[in-house]
């Protein structure tokens, strides 16, 4: 009886699946297969090899991965102890978690332009910065690597903060309250309870972030400057104004490829932290 | 002097007062239980011994000294929790080795002493297991091992057996109190489980409405209950308004007379008997203290008989482990045994 029941409940996920074959697989392995093959229709690498001895190309790539990870390492800072903060010691968690969470209502292109007007040569942080005397004319904060990177951290700080809490909600309070009785003192607890046993949410939130910062594309487009593409804005300069569609799909395998030996390396350090993961 | 000493302790959450006024004391040694039903108070006295709130009034004072703002990891108290709180993140031999690390003693002599206490609680050879991989009755042993490695000058325990099934429950609870009369600690129990309770404890301190109805050893408190509150709880479910008359009489309200022990004179008391302590027997027999009533139920409980029999003082409910089986409707006379009658 119960057998047949689950085959039957197997049709109810089929048309997601079909969906899925049809508008991702299918259109990923196509273009996996474009990058592999040369002029003449056989099996090459050379698309590869030409791509990494580009000078421009490793210039972006490296970028990627530094702005990704920086903002990732910033966001786990800036997070954890909100995170913390929220899960253990507030009173209004619903209100806490909403504003965190508030961002993310609205598109990352209108958060783009408020930086903009926020970082911008008559910006409020120039205008606070000279009017303080530690600087003698407006710096230019816009259109670089540092204003990408606070935009990411805007972008993906919230997911960041949501994964911790939701590791952090099942983090016992016996368990904190059965280290002090142990003899340890809040730092202790903090480092030997609370930061190992956060570690998965860590690790969740920092894959998110990390591929959130790679692939995002409005956020540097918008903020970063002609001298500063990352990945995804040079695979939307090959093929929309190249019209280089085998170079932007090598880009794109590419990318792919950093995000899940990113995701995994990062899984594996958590595991090695936290055996019981 | 008693090394714990609960001097007029109030507790509780914001405007919720759980504690009122309650004065409780430990002496040096002592297993200590705190039983009552959910919401009486005792989980909350043992996280105040334990450190994990401070009282909005009143004094701890431990060994002669205030400890009432002394901080959690201060107080050198084992604490084992319900939920055992093993870190999962650790081994079964970091779990037990954290108290030693957090006082940071030698690594060869906490291997040892981590070594020796897993021995004692008959856990040799698991120490590089993890929580998650024992069972329920392991994960509690961990736990007492944990909370015992540091040579606690207190022992808290908060319901540790609850978790349990019923026949690990008896071992392990035979178990805790090996331990404490091996090492000779002061504890602390706080459980609902009355047989448990008995069984384990020096003294049974009783809660209720955030005070302690009684506090006494545990054949006190099941013989000579001084409130109602204590009768009804060890058992006692008839319940008599009598008069006193001098000389151990006593008179009931429809006016009979009985004889029970006790002194007392011209008072109204209450006076209690547990269903067991009454003999039934068919309506005109002669004893002692007779009442004459109505069988209104009769249960067959295997080995004994309950009946509940209406009398012109109300209904009594008679436990009884004779053959003779009365029928619903059937007059008969019961007789209350004199010693087994108890003035509240």
């Amino acid at each position: 009886m119960l057998e047949k029941k689950t085959k039957i409940y197997w049709l109810f996920i089929l048309p997601g699946c079909l969906f899925l074959a049809f508008f991702m697989l299918i259109p990923l392995f196509s273009l996996l297969f474009k990058t592999f093959v040369n002029e003449n229709g056989s099996f090459s690498m050379a698309n590869y090899f030409a791509l990494f001895e580009s000078t421009y190309f490793k210039q972006v790539f490296w970028r990627s991965i530094r702005l990704s990870l920086t903002s990732t390492a910033v966001c786990a800072v800036l997070g954890f102890p909100t995170a913390y903060y929220i899960s253990k010691y507030s009173k209004n968690k619903g209100v806490l978690m909403a504003l965190a969470v508030f961002p993310m209502f609205t598109s990352p292109v209108i958060r783009s332009f408020s930086w903009m007007v926020i970082l911008g040569k008559k910006g409020i942080v120039n205008d606070l910065l000279v009017k303080s005397g530690l600087i003698a004319k407006p710096i230019s904060l816009l259109y670089n690597e540092f204003s990408m990177i606070v935009g990411f951290i805007q972008l993906f700080l919230p997911l960041m903060i949501l994964s911790l809490i939701g590791i952090m909600d099942n983090i016992s309070e016996d368990l904190n309250l059965a280290a002090g009785s142990l003899g340890a003192s809040r730092i202790s607890t903090f480092r030997h309870v609370v930061l190992p046993l956060s570690i998965p949410g860590l690790v969740t939130g920092s894959v998110l972030v990390f591929t959130g910062c790679l692939t995002a594309y409005t956020t540097p487009q918008l903020l970063g400057g002609t001298d500063t593409r990352v990945l995804a804005t040079m695979i939307y300069q090959q093929a929309m104004s190249l019209g280089d569609w085998t170079q932007a799909s090598v880009v794109a395998v590419v990318m792919i490829v950093v995000t899940v030996a990113v995701s995994s390396v990062i899984n594996g350090i958590s595991r090695k932290l936290n055996p019981t993961i | 002097m008693a090394l714990l000493e609960l001097q007029s302790i109030t507790a509780g959450y914001d405007k919720n007062v759980i504690l009122k006024d309650l004065d409780f004391q430990v002496e040096k040694g002592e297993l200590v239980s705190l039983l009552g039903s959910s919401g009486c108070g005792k989980t909350t006295t043992l996280r105040l011994i334990a450190g994990f709130s401070t009282p909005m009034a009143g004094k701890f004072m431990f060994n002669g000294k205030d400890y009432t703002q002394v901080p959690l990891n201060k107080r050198n108290f084992g604490f084992v929790f319900q939920s055992y709180a093993l870190f999962p993140h650790m081994t079964v031999f970091d779990n037990v080795a954290f108290g030693l690390k957090m006082r940071k003693v030698p690594q060869d002599q906490m291997k040892k002493e981590v070594m020796e206490m897993l021995e004692t609680v008959d856990l040799g050879g698991f120490e590089n297991r993890f929580p998650k991989e024992m069972s329920g009755g392991q994960r509690q042993r961990v736990a007492l091992a944990r909370a015992l490695v540091i040579k606690p000058d207190l022992l808290l325990l908060d319901e540790p057996l609850s978790n349990l099934d019923a026949k690990l429950r008896v071992k392990m609870r035979v178990e805790i109190r090996r331990l404490q009369q091996k090492f000779g600690f002061t504890a602390i129990y706080v459980t609902h489980d009355q047989e448990e309770c008995f069984a384990i404890s020096d003294k049974v301190a009783i809660m209720n409405h955030g005070i302690i109805e009684q506090m006494d050893s545990p054949s006190a408190i099941y013989n000579h209950p001084k409130t109602e509150f204590i009768a009804r709880f060890v058992g006692f479910e008839n319940f008599m308004d009598l008069k006193a008359a001098g000389e151990g009489t006593y008179v009931l309200p429809d006016g009979s007379r009985i004889q029970a022990e006790g002194g007392g004179s011209g008072e109204a008391v209450k006076a209690c008997i547990r269903p067991e302590d009454i003999v039934i027997i068919p309506e005109g027999g002669d004893g002692p203290n007779l009442l004459t009533g109505e069988v209104m139920v009769s249960t067959f409980l295997g080995k004994r008989h309950q009946y509940n029999v209406r009398t012109a003082i109300g209904e009594f409910e008679v436990s009884t482990d004779q053959e003779s089986v009365y029928k619903i409707g059937d007059r008969v006379t019961l007789s209350l045994t004199p010693g087994k009658i108890i003035l509240l």
